[in-house]
């Protein structure tokens, strides 16, 4: 539906907090099967842009459009539930003392049921449902490459393969809006080959379109189209990865902060 | 080699059935191998496992640290009371009773207590315990103050043509063990539901659930409401078992008593609940006769609980448990 529009569509969204203005009048929109980059330098912006797109946060001001629809004000798991926009967070990550195979059927359990009250059912129904979440998790898995750990406790992996966890995880939901705060933060580079493969994968095959705040710029390069840098709150340029790189602004906006 | 072999094996026989039946029998023949006092004391258990395992659901799966047990015990208490002596109607009436206007009146609680995080909802939940007292003493038209209920009539049932009084404190452990096994498989099946797992999901990460689509303001107030009818059912229990019912019913040394057995058990564990009423509760109501050891007993169990058994006893159980099903 709306094909002619874009997927997600924020106006002139604001968020102070104090005399701080973390999120000053930006604008942006991700289109279909899009993956977008979204950097800047710490500070910038970034991650309270996120809160206040998904619902995390509240924004003082501006709209935000998804697939038609005005979602702002939505709390947080409306949005992932009914507008099935997903984000990740950069530290939380896994539920911890589960294994993979729990922490994707747990992620999948609010779109598979339609109420609060089904959820509390026993009975053949729910249970033929959840059955089709773990086979689903299990393929999951093991595309994600986590077939062998996957009866061990979450906590117990590394950051990688948690992260390819939640990944998973928000895959589960057939979403259409994954915003991923920064992936490949604090994870080996064999990783990010498999968190990049995952994306593309999730992108060409499942058509899921994303946004990404990365700061490695080689991945942000490599997956993205379209870029949109911030500054200081506010949107600095937007354009092709390999401009916007080139692009005197950007440059000393990170050397010259 | 063979023979060396063989005596492992035997071992590794599964007891868990044997096990099972033996506690089975136990459970049902407990009034007439103890005396009249032990089978007091396991009433009292199984009344106080009521709200236990409603606890289990907040704080041991849900991760929510609540102190108002109590307070719904209390109003489950009087409204069974309340029931029993002004309309006289039967126990099965009195029970649902007491678990609907407890859960009721965890609603209009939980809506602000739950907006509060960590320690706040805490202390906001140990005002509910105080605020009931004071309702229980101060509305004297309905609660009698001070004086509180009493005579509350024997537990009655009327079905059909039948009907039948439990008077006797043998008829009364085996209405309280009804009781408490249909509880115990309620939770079971609550915490085995997909509601089960999105409750333990709040308890591990509420953000990251809520960010999978978890509404987890509203699985907060339900389960708050579902531990509340728990404690209710208890209540009721305990006003027809005691036939008294006075504002101390309200009071912080049950809902103490009742986080010691869920977190001394083992949170999160519904064995742990069972367990925790039987030694916490029974234990010492058993050890009400010798009274010079008795908070020494309950002392020294509680330290070997905090040094030794962290997570309570109930992983001890399991290992227990799988030991002698032979699985390693």
């Amino acid at each position: 539906m709306n094909a002619h529009l874009p997927l997600l569509e924020i106006r002139n969204l604001s968020k102070s907090y104090g005399a701080v203005k973390a999120v000053n009048d930006v604008s942006i929109h991700i289109d279909r099967g899009e993956i977008a980059g979204l950097i800047g330098p710490n500070g910038s912006g970034k991650s309270t842009f996120f809160d206040c797109s998904t619902g995390l946060a509240r924004p003082d001001t501006g709209t935000v459009i998804l697939d038609g629809q005005d979602i702002t004000g939505w709390s947080l798991n409306r949005i992932a539930r009914e507008g099935r926009m997903l984000r990740s967070f950069q530290k939380t990550v896994t539920f911890k003392s589960l294994d993979a195979e729990e922490n994707l059927v747990i992620a999948g359990q609010m779109f598979t049921f339609p109420s609060i009250a089904a959820t509390f059912g026993l009975g053949k129904l729910s249970r033929s449902r959840i059955e089709g979440l773990r086979e689903r998790a299990r393929e999951l898995i093991k595309m994600a490459g986590l077939w062998d750990v996957r009866h061990q406790p979450a906590g117990n992996l590394s950051g990688g393969q948690q992260k390819l966890i939640q990944f998973a995880s928000m895959l589960m939901p057939e979403p259409k809006l994954i915003l991923l705060d920064e992936p490949m933060a604090g994870i080996n580079p064999k990783i990010i080959e498999r968190v990049v493969d995952t994306i593309l994968y999730a992108n060409k095959s499942l058509g899921v379109s994303f946004l990404v705040i990365e700061h490695n710029i080689d991945v942000v390069t490599s997956i993205c189209q379209r870029v949109v840098v911030l500054d200081q709150g506010s949107k600095l340029v937007e354009g092709l990865a390999h401009d916007i790189i080139q692009d005197q602004r950007v440059r000393e906006a990170y050397l010259g902060g | 080699m063979s023979l060396t072999e063989t005596v492992p094996q035997a071992r590794r026989r599964d007891l868990r059935i044997p096990l099972a039946v033996v506690l089975i029998v136990v459970a049902l023949a407990a009034p007439y191998i103890g005396s009249r006092y032990v089978t007091h004391s396991l009433i009292i258990a199984l009344i106080f496992m009521l709200p236990a395992h409603g606890l289990n659901l907040l704080v041991g799966y849900t991760g929510l640290l609540s102190l108002a047990q109590a307070a719904f015990f209390g109003i489950g208490a009087y409204t069974a009371g309340l029931l029993a002596v002004n309309y006289g109607t039967p126990f099965y009436v009195n029970l649902i009773a007491a678990a609907l206007v407890s859960g009721a009146a965890a609603l209009p609680l939980g809506i602000p207590a739950l907006r509060l995080r960590s320690t706040s909802f805490v202390m906001c939940t140990l005002g509910f315990v105080i605020i009931g007292q004071a309702i229980a003493k101060n509305w004297v038209s309905v609660t009698r103050g001070d004086m509180g209920l009493s005579s509350i009539p024997k537990p009655y049932f009327e079905l059909g043509p039948l009907s039948f009084t439990v008077s006797g404190t043998t008829n009364f452990y085996y209405l309280a063990l009804a009781v408490g096994v249909l509880a115990t498989l309620a939770v079971w099946a609550i915490v085995r539901s997909p509601a089960g797992r999105n409750m333990v999901a709040i308890r591990e990460n509420e953000t990251l659930a809520e960010s999978l689509g978890v509404p987890t303001w509203h699985y907060k107030l339900i389960v708050f409401m579902i531990s509340a009818m728990f404690a209710g059912v208890g209540g009721c229990l305990y006003a027809h078992y005691l036939t008294v019912v006075s504002p101390l019913t309200f009071q912080m040394y049950y809902s103490t008593t009742m986080l010691i057995i869920v977190l001394g058990g083992g949170a999160g564990m519904i064995s742990g609940t069972v367990f925790g009423s039987l030694l916490f509760v029974g234990l010492t109501e058993a050890l009400r006769v010798a009274p010079e050891v008795r908070m020494i007993a309950y002392g020294a169990c509680l330290l070997v609980l905090v040094f030794w058994f962290k997570q309570g006893f109930a992983p001890l159980i399991n290992r227990f448990w799988n030991a002698i099903g032979g699985v390693k």
